[in-house]
């Protein structure tokens, strides 16, 4: 049986995912020793095991808070991953998830089809996260699809075809679930894809943790390897930081992840 | 009310100005017989009715005494050794007979937290600001089980006497309510009995998907015209439901 992680990177005019993916491949293979497959639409790519080409699709608009703008964000061909996985057992990715622990390793080794996690929360405690956790006018619980562990089986070949479905009958999901959000979002197509698969209940294996998760509004800075630090202003106007420490995160902000990478690489 | 069978379920029905309850029980007592076609269920009310539905359809043993103040009445009016009353406005989505199991052993169990149409806890307290300024359990009487015992007899004595000494008895409370509410008594009387005595451990128990506004959330009252609905089976913005939906908006029950 192949193991190995998958990440998707479609760059755009301000963020290198490609970049991303290459730095983050390095963490993944250090910490958790399985190979990484890419998927993208750029010719001049190292630094992977695996490289896929693959034609970036349609796209959304949506507004990136670190960067204080719009911009195209090409992310309709995640429900594409189990077709175009090269692993038997694949741990799926965002670009801007820093593995820094070998924590992942635990859901490689669970006996599940396929595992997202549930619940998101604010590393430095400040948000609740009681917005993000949920999506649509009526808070719909949401499935993050920042890290999907899936095996090859009919479960998961479900699970990512329904997603598809979703994305391809977008408006349609979208005004079912009362979301005000436009813009296709994996993971509100999955946790859609999740309801359907799993007899139109929430209920579904989980990884057993909450996503640690660094939104775009605090500083991200690189201290030492496995070992970041998080800048922020708390309730009172306070500036504090919390340092992350072997410890995987979300950074939501990808300008400073990608400044990150740039002044270390 | 002499006993006739070990275990049924009973639905007080009296309406009030603005809503046939007997209406909703029918509609309840039928959701429960899709399930359960053997189940007992009696309907207690003041009016006549002949519907099938009903293994019994027997009046209030003191009259209508007005609105909630005819809740204390059911432990008399019982025809089960094991009862499990539930609210009227409400419908069974899923098998309930496995309750009985849950709640045999207590005397009295009245249900604790509700639940949203996803199947999570209810977060909002807007409708329970008085419970918790009162530290008074989090009961909802809709769901209530009792055995004929000692236990069952002093707390429905207590709601009895707390519902007919009410002016006495909200001095008790922070900014206390001026009409009692069925659950408000309820909560009352578990706090005086002590609340392990007549509630099983939270999540333990059954609890009801509660669909006022500001537990879904929905903009307006009427969650039936703003969420999509589907029955048989019974989803809500595609959501299955489980257990027993209290759908609030009462003239939902004629469609449903």
């Amino acid at each position: 049986m192949t193991q190995g992680a998958l990440i998707f990177a479609f760059d755009n005019d301000h963020i290198d995912y490609v970049a991303m993916a290459a730095w983050s491949a390095e963490n993944i293979r250090r910490h958790l020793g399985i190979p990484v497959a890419v998927i993208t639409d750029r010719e001049d790519v190292k630094g992977f095991d695996c490289i896929i080409h693959c034609d970036r699709g349609s796209h959304n608009h949506r507004w990136f808070g670190d960067f204080e703008t719009q911009m195209p964000w090409h992310n309709h061909a995640r429900a594409d991953a189990y077709r175009l996985s090269p692993w038997d057992q694949t741990l799926l990715l965002d670009a801007d998830y820093v593995v820094a622990s070998d924590q992942l390793r635990c859901v490689l080794d669970s006996s599940q089809d396929f595992l997202a996690h549930r619940w998101a929360r604010d590393v430095t405690g400040k948000n609740d996260f009681s917005g993000l956790n949920y999506f649509g006018d009526n808070r719909m619980p949401m499935w993050w699809a920042t890290v999907i562990m899936f095996r090859r089986c009919t479960h998961a070949e479900l699970i990512f075809s329904t997603m598809a479905m979703v994305r391809d009958h977008w408006t349609h999901y979208r005004h079912l679930y009362k979301n005000p959000i436009v813009s296709y979002r994996n993971d509100h197509a999955l946790t859609i894809a999740l309801g359907v698969v799993n007899g139109h209940t929430l209920d579904h294996a989980g990884i057993p943790w909450s996503l640690a998760s660094v939104v775009p509004e605090y500083r991200l800075t690189r201290v030492d390897t496995d070992r970041y630090r998080v800048d922020f202003v708390n309730q009172e106007n306070q500036s504090r930081w919390v340092e992350i420490r072997d410890q995987d995160f979300h950074a939501m902000g990808k300008k400073h992840l990608g400044d990150m990478i740039a002044s270390h690489t | 009310m002499p006993v006739t069978h070990e275990r049924g379920y009973l639905i007080p029905a009296v309406d009030s100005e603005s809503v046939d309850y007997l209406r909703c029980a029918v509609q309840l007592a039928r959701s429960i017989r899709h399930w359960h076609p053997d189940a007992n269920i009696t309907a207690l009310t003041v009016k006549s009715c002949h519907d099938p539905v009903f293994d019994h359809v027997i009046p209030l043993p003191h009259g209508d005494l007005g609105g909630y103040c005819n809740d204390w009445q059911v432990f008399q009016a019982s025809p089960y050794r094991q009862t499990i009353k539930l609210e009227a406005d409400m419908i069974a989505a899923s098998p309930l007979d496995h309750w009985w199991t849950i709640f045999e052993k207590r005397d009295v169990v009245v249900s604790l937290g509700a639940r949203d149409f996803y199947d999570q806890p209810a977060e909002s307290r807007y409708y329970r600001k008085i419970f918790d300024l009162n530290d008074l359990p989090d009961v909802y009487n809709a769901i209530t089980y009792w055995r004929l015992s000692a236990t069952a007899k002093e707390f429905f004595d207590l709601v009895r006497l707390i519902f007919k000494h009410w002016p006495e008895y909200k001095t008790l409370l922070k900014f206390p309510e001026e009409s009692p509410s069925t659950d408000v008594v309820y909560a009352m009387a578990a706090r005086i009995m002590g609340p392990e005595s007549v509630t099983l451990p939270q999540g333990l128990g059954p609890s009801i998907v509660h669909m006022k506004r500001h537990i879904i959330p929905t903009t307006s009252h009427d969650w039936t015209q703003e969420l999509i609905w589907e029955t048989d089976p019974f989803r809500i913005n595609t959501v299955a439901q489980w257990g027993l939906v209290h759908y609030h908006v009462k003239d939902w029950a004629l469609h449903g």
